[in-house]
């Protein structure tokens, strides 16, 4: 019915997909299934009549249709598009049944009738006919394909080709190169007379020193400075190009005392406390007789960069933290109880395999170690040192944690990007390894962006006023990471980067002069996956209406102010019945009562630590979501992050229910508070004194930032029923497990096991 | 990291009127709520909304619109006793119960007398280690201040809420220092030390005696106490108004007052809903055949399929299978009644294993090869010994601290959750039988009154929207709980020393644990809010209202409960907005069945773990909700007011306002 010709890509197909839904309905019923195509794809091969797996009972709601591999995705092409359902998030780039290569974690054909299953990797051959193919996915997708109808011997050409092209032999041949060079070129028209090149989005790279500049002002990092020395990564292959240093090291000093360093990464600045104090992150050094005593010149170096020449803290984090291979088993095991295993045998004793796993365990250290870092920055006005041997996977993520704590402008959602920018991007964390994009080395596999994702969304569940953006934009950050078309999560440090992006460069005939973010853009232009509607999905309504309530008193809320009231809050706060402090003491003593004697006897507490006591003095007070946040760190605060963990499991979504529900009735609060407030100004004029929104493009009727929006103010509508639990997410057809024997309908008839929510949703009265 | 609100440091903050925001506790209105019957509990919760609150305010502007909230608020008749002036002495949150005060003085409820006081008592605090105070014994609570003026200190625990005292040893200290711990039904147990003197009255006996009142021969509190509110809360359920709401009588059901004196059953209502065709010695046969008289009758019929939810005792089949005629042509009867279903489903709430054991003891279950068309199912849910073991497991888990690395399986070893999961699904598939299968459902456990009242409840709350409005679900309690003889005297022992009596179990607060689940599912369903429920399950021990005291309607109506105690919805119901949750929205007929998930279950911390201060939330996110819809009234305000404004300027002078006038006008319509 189909030539197995692959389709010639066209620019056509990268357009919005409202002209080929035209298309489709005017079709016959006997239709050519064509995959969507972005510039520089090709189809590799292709099946047809094949069955996508919907649910794991029932074969009745399965799709039939096209499988398709590209040099780009897996693409299934159904022959009855349903029709889809309004409210999910829809990617630009990537339809609702494909998955690109790089989001493949494994590839796995079964033959049901010889009982045979294989796990596919390169240039493999495959010695049964598959009938079914089952695709584990990074982003924790599982997706179940059957060939029972399908020809045998294209089914298998598809299936090793899917296995084959998802194990690049090289970095280059990851589609996103291909695509940003054929993209480039084409759209070159279009730029000429147009924006500027970095016009699309305006989160500081880092690849420039007027960006380092910008944050040493914004910090009255007064005795820092920009420094040269690893000028096209003379220094160290791994550090950007620009570093910020004590203002008295010189920069022969720092090349003499690179090559101690482990990759010669010299200490690099992050960030510095309104105190004076600051954070910095360095690699170890391995001859002990050198490291004295350049640690002891650093060390002073940095103690004169602070006003009040506070000691320095040294933080080994290698010492004090899982490491990357326990992060990598503890996720392994998250994920396998949360969507490999059956979902009734994880029921049982739920709480306990969560805990099994540590991975809640790893998320609550990185950010008890992450807190007590703020207490030396920001209770002790020290400075602190962040080590680890290569400076480039824990220290990214207790760096931008620490600042996410201490610094408001980073849970704003271009401070937020500037810092993955800063500390993770620009500091050299090798995604490429980490994500393990070429499926080369299981070994160097590990999640630890994923890990600080987990950290930053305890924190914005403990405050959920406190960020300017959502889960669902940390979901969709995630899920970023396995689409290799933006150059922020495909290399290990910015020399790769810009080496890679040369020689790119150079294939493509793009000028020299270019700007990279331009040909190759990262992924902060989020206009290049979704549309602006669904990109306010990003927003949070509490922040927005924060921000709203600020403006409406004429005063916008900065960093210093909010940092003055608290420290004026601190004086007066001595009014505490404490265990071993001295108010308590002086009682005791003059009472000279009970209360002494029994003292040893029954006090429970220890004495307090002084972090401890920092800790509690702060959570004794007020929060201000706006200044210093510290995550409660119980066992009992830091739950599971369920969007990222169980969108896709359909017995865990639930209908009409969940967060989303409340986030929908907030939107509609903030964008009818946001209407008021722009008719307020309109009714006021344009006063000279009243302050703009914090962010641009203010709550005009065209331009409002809620997803949902208010219709009428007496008439609150109820929650569409669209809204799940898995919101803005979807779970049908996005996990298929292999059925298992016993389906969970007979369990739950007989032992009340669990109840299928699922199989009533019709249920309106 | 403990949370404490000390008074300096909100005080210092944006002055009074941070503090006015949002909440009752601030300003003026301080004294009222530590005079108010709440109990301390509520209190802390109150607190650490006002102190959650006071922290997100950003600056001046919500103050008077705060203002005007709480002078709404405030009610003449809930002050009784010494005001609290200064803004810094506002009561704010502290560990456990612990509210700041600055006087050594014990507010007291109206009707309440203090017993005793005993000076140089240590609270053995397990947070904060040991505190000097006073502590003052009324005939409702127990009071303990610091006798410092600069960290004052309070803790205040109702009597009711006492299980059992215990001595404990106090090392070291010779004769005459005596330990005391107060085991408590509430998850906690504070532990004192005071020195005995000759001229005092001893401590124990006295709490023992006024924790106790039954047991001494003494009145509960909830008799003695003589506030008055502006709203009855004997009023909130009308049964024969709760039935003309759900439309009956109607052909098939009649509202009957068979039982009037309680000569059919005497642990069920006055006014039944039963069959319009049966005779009233069929009805009195089938009342022999039923475990302690509890015949079928309907609880709650769907709108539109006239299905029906029917609760009754098990049968009494016995170990010679018995059979009963009348009984089962009753079921047949209410069968036919829903002429969408040509079957009835009959839940039996235990493990199977046990209603077969039951049998032996004159017991049992309809067996299907006598009544015809009928399915019976069993929810295989565990009886109320193993409740009680459950949450007993539990306390020591939570308090009085945690062991941070085995939390959660901790919590797995308890099973309550899985006992939680057990009920929703039971529920669930009640609901669904009626909603989807159209079908009449007969739900029963042996006696009918405890898992079948948890059942037969939550399913109508997952099936009828009015029972998730604050009103309704008050209905609701009064009517499948307290109505129906849910035995709360035996349950939880209000007044009675006997802390090992078998009886007591905690099935009430299963099932608002249950509906708190519910609420964490559907966030926006409930118009109450978590305040509520923790309020309700305070005053399920406190013994200050009546709502919840004696076994059944018959006990209520002799002991004049009605007419001599206050209604704990008389309370609630004065100031509803404190119990409301800012998310609600009307999901009217909706079916909303919970996700009956391991994976969404969550233990309550909120209730179960409150008394640890680490354990606490920072942020609640309603609180961020309530103060925007504060703001958006406000602007609300402020535009309709400029919009005045910009209507009489622009007939005075049209020319000089043009730009906000010509922008101003089109705005009336767009909102």
């Amino acid at each position: 019915m189909f030539s197995g010709k692959p389709m010639k890509p066209t620019f056509k197909c990268y357009l919005p997909p409202v002209q080929t839904d035209v298309k489709k309905t005017i079709e016959p019923p006997i239709k050519k299934l064509e995959p969507k195509l972005l510039p520089g794809e090709i189809v590799v091969n292709e099946v047809n009549f094949v069955r996508k797996c919907i649910s794991a009972e029932s074969s009745h709601d399965d799709l039939w249709g096209k499988l398709i591999c590209t040099n780009f995705k897996v693409s299934f092409i159904p022959q009855d598009v349903p029709s889809k359902q309004k409210s999910q998030l829809s990617h630009l780039l990537l339809g609702e049944h494909d998955i690109p290569l790089t989001c493949l974690e494994q590839v796995v054909t079964v033959n049901d009738t010889k009982g045979k299953k294989k796990v596919l990797g390169s240039n493999q051959k495959l010695k049964f006919n598959p009938t079914e193919l089952i695709l584990y996915c990074k982003d924790l997708r599982i997706i179940r394909f059957c060939f029972h109808e399908a020809g045998p011997e294209s089914a298998k050409k598809v299936c090793l080709a899917i296995a084959h092209y998802s194990h690049p032999a090289d970095l280059q041949l990851l589609f996103g190169f291909e695509y940003q060079g054929r993209r480039y070129h084409e759209s070159k028209g279009e730029r000429v007379n147009g924006s500027s090149p970095r016009g699309g989005f305006r989160t500081p790279i880092f690849d420039r020193s007027s960006d380092w500049d910008r944050e040493i002002k914004r910090t009255g990092a007064s005795e820092w400075r920009v420094c040269t020395i690893n000028d096209d990564h003379n220094v160290s292959q791994s550090l950007p190009e620009y570093i910020v240093v004590p203002v008295s090291l010189a920069d022969q000093d720092l090349k003499k005392y690179s090559i101690y360093f482990t990759d010669h990464r010299i200490p690099l600045w992050c960030w510095n406390h309104q105190n004076g104090s600051a954070l910095v992150r360095m690699a170890s050094i391995s001859d002990p007789v050198q490291q004295k005593k350049i640690d002891q010149r650093v060390f002073t170096a940095i103690t004169k960069s602070h006003p009040q020449r506070s000691e320095v803290v040294r933080s080994d984090l290698d010492k004090c933290l899982p490491n990357i291979q326990d992060i990598q088993s503890a996720f392994v095991k998250i994920r396998q109880i949360c969507v490999i295993d059956p979902f009734e045998e994880s029921e049982e004793r739920w709480l306990t395999s969560i805990e099994n796993s540590r991975w809640l365990e790893y998320v609550r250290a990185f950010l008890k170690h992450s807190a007590e870092i703020v207490f030396h920055l920001d209770g002790k006005n020290s400075s602190v040192i962040l080590q680890e041997e290569e400076d480039r996977d824990l220290n990214c993520v207790v760096s931008s944690l620490v600042q996410l704590m201490l610094d408001p402008h980073y849970r704003s959602l271009l401070g937020f990007q500037s810092l993955v920018q800063k500390e993770w991007v620009m500091a050299g964390h090798r995604f490429l390894d980490r994500c393990n994009h070429l499926k080369k080395n299981e070994k160097e596999e590990s999640p630890l962006f994923m890990l600080f994702l987990d950290c930053v969304w305890q924190m914005m569940n403990q405050y959920p006023a406190a960020f300017e953006f959502t889960e669902t934009y940390l979901t969709v950050l995630s899920d970023s990471m396995w689409i290799p078309l933006f150059s922020t999560f495909l290399f290990n440090s910015p020399k790769q980067r810009a080496q890679h992006l040369k020689d790119f460069a150079k294939n493509k005939a793009i000028p020299q002069s270019e700007d990279q973010a331009v040909y190759f853009p990262p992924v902060w232009d989020w206009s290049q996956q979704f549309s602006t509607k669904d990109q306010t999905l990003f927003n949070n309504p509490m922040y927005v209406g924060k921000g709203a309530a600020c403006v409406q008193n004429g005063e916008v809320k900065t960093f210093r102010r909010t940092k003055k009231t608290y420290s004026s809050t601190l004086r007066g706060m001595s009014v505490s019945v404490r265990n071993g402090t001295r108010s308590g003491e002086e009682t005791l003593t003059r009472r000279g009562s009970l209360v002494s004697e029994l003292k040893p006897d029954f006090s429970p507490v220890k004495v307090e630590t002084p972090s401890e006591r920092f800790f509690r003095d702060w959570f004794s007070r007020p929060v201000d979501q706006q200044g210093l946040l510290i995550p409660l760190l119980l066992p009992s605060h830091v739950a599971l992050w369920k969007l990222y963990f169980l969108r896709w499991v359909p017995e865990a979504c639930i209908p009409r229910g969940g967060p989303s529900t409340s986030y929908h009735k907030l939107s509609l609060l903030v964008d009818e508070i946001e209407t008021l407030q722009s008719h307020l100004r309109q009714y006021k004029g344009p006063s000279p004194g009243s302050t703009p929104l914090p962010s641009p493009g203010g709550p005009l009727s065209d331009h409002r930032r809620m997803y949902f929006k208010a219709s009428s103010r007496h008439n609150p509508p109820t929650p569409p029923d669209f809204l799940t639990s898995s919101f803005p997410f979807t779970p049908v057809g996005n996990l298929c497990r292999r059925s298992i024997h016993g389906t969970p309908i007979s369990k739950f008839l007989n032992g009340a096991r669990i109840w299928l929510s699922t199989e009533t949703l019709n249920d309106t009265v | 990291m403990e949370k404490q609100a000390g008074a300096g440091g909100a005080a210092d903050g944006a002055g009074p009127s941070r503090k006015l925001w949002g909440s009752p506790t601030g300003g003026p209105a301080a004294g009222e709520t530590l005079d108010s019957p709440t109990g301390s509990h509520v209190e802390w919760c109150k607190q650490l909304i006002a102190a959650t609150i006071s922290s997100q305010i950003s600056g001046p502007v919500p103050s008077d619109i705060a203002n005007r909230e709480n002078k709404a608020r405030r009610r003449p008749d809930f002050m009784v006793s010494k005001r609290l002036t200064a803004p810094r002495n506002l009561p704010a949150l502290r560990y456990g119960a612990q509210v700041i005060m600055s006087q050594n003085q014990v507010p007291l409820l109206p009707g309440e007398t203090i017993q005793t006081t005993v000076k140089d008592v240590m609270y053995i605090c397990p947070f904060s280690g040991l505190v000097n105070g006073t502590l003052t014994i009324t005939d409702y609570k127990l009071y303990f201040t610091t006798v410092e003026k600069e960290s004052p200190f309070v803790l205040d625990v109702n009597l009711g809420v006492i299980s059992r005292l215990e001595t404990i040893s106090v090392p070291n200290q010779g004769e005459n220092t005596k330990g005391l711990e107060l085991v408590c039904k509430d998850m906690r147990s504070p532990r004192f030390a005071y020195k005995t003197e000759e001229s005092h009255p001893d401590v124990v006996e006295l709490l023992a005696k006024h924790a106790f009142p039954l047991s001494h021969g003494l009145p509960l509190f909830a008799f003695l106490y003589k506030e008055q509110f502006p709203v009855d809360g004997w009023k909130v359920y009308d049964p024969t108004a709760e039935y003309r709401r759900q439309g009956l009588p109607n052909e098939s059901w009649t509202i009957s007052k068979m039982n009037s004196t309680y000569e059919l059953c005497d642990t069920y209502p006055s006014i039944l809903v039963i069959p319009t065709n049966i005779t009233e010695e069929d009805i009195k046969r089938v009342a022999v055949f039923r475990a302690k008289h509890r015949i079928p009758v309907l609880s709650w019929i769907h709108p539109e399929t006239q299905a029906t939810i029917i609760r009754c005792s098990q049968p009494l089949v016995g170990p010679s299978d018995r059979r009963c005629k009348e009984d089962e042509r009753f079921l047949q009867i209410i069968m036919d009644a829903n002429a969408q279903s040509h079957k009835l489903t009959i839940f039996d709430a235990r493990q199977s294993s046990v209603a077969v054991t039951n049998k032996a003891k004159d017991g049992g279950y309809e067996s299907e090869s006598f009544y015809p068309n009928v399915e019976l199912n069993f929810l295989e849910i565990p009886n109320i010994h193993v409740m009680r073991e459950s949450l007993r497991k539990m306390k020591d888990v939570v308090y009085p601290t945690i062991d941070e690395a085995h939390w959660h399986s901790a919590i797995d070893q308890t099973h309550w959750l899985e006992y939680i999961r057990l009920l929703l699904a039971g529920a669930a598939k009640v609901a669904d039988k009626l909603e989807s299968g159209k079908t009449s459902v007969v739900v029963h456990c042996s006696d009918g009154w405890d898992r079948t009242a948890q059942l037969t409840s939550l399913a109508m709350l997952m099936l009828d929207s009015h029972y998730r409005t604050l009103r309704g679900f008050q209905v609701l309690v009064e009517k499948e709980w307290i109505s129906f003889g849910h035995k709360f005297a035996a349950r939880v022992g209000h007044g009675d020393e006997n802390h090992a009596n078998s009886e007591r179990s905690p099935l009430f607060i299963q099932f608002i644990d249950c509906v708190w689940q519910m609420t964490r599912q559907f966030p926006a369903a409930f118009e109450f809010n978590e305040l509520f429920l923790i309020t309700v399950l305070d005053h399920l021990y406190s013994c200050l209202f009546g709502t919840f005291l004696y076994n059944s309607e018959q006990e209520r109506a002799a002991k004049e409960v009605q007419t001599t105690t206050v209604s704990l919805w008389s309370y609630i119901n004065s100031q509803p907005e404190d119990f409301t949750n800012p998310f609600y929205v009307d999901y009217e007929h909706h079916v909303l069945y919970p996700l009956v998930s391991s994976r969404h279950l969550e233990l309550w911390t909120g209730y179960y773990a409150r008394w640890n201060p680490r354990m606490r939330p920072q942020v609640p996110v309603h609180q961020t909700l309530k103060e925007l819809l504060f703001l958006r009234a406000e602007l609300q305000r402020r535009v309709e007011e400029l919009q005045r404004d910009a209507t009489s300027h622009s007939l005075s002078s049209s020319s000089e306002h043009s730009p906000a006038h010509s922008t101003g006008t089109p705005l009336h319509t767009a909102v």
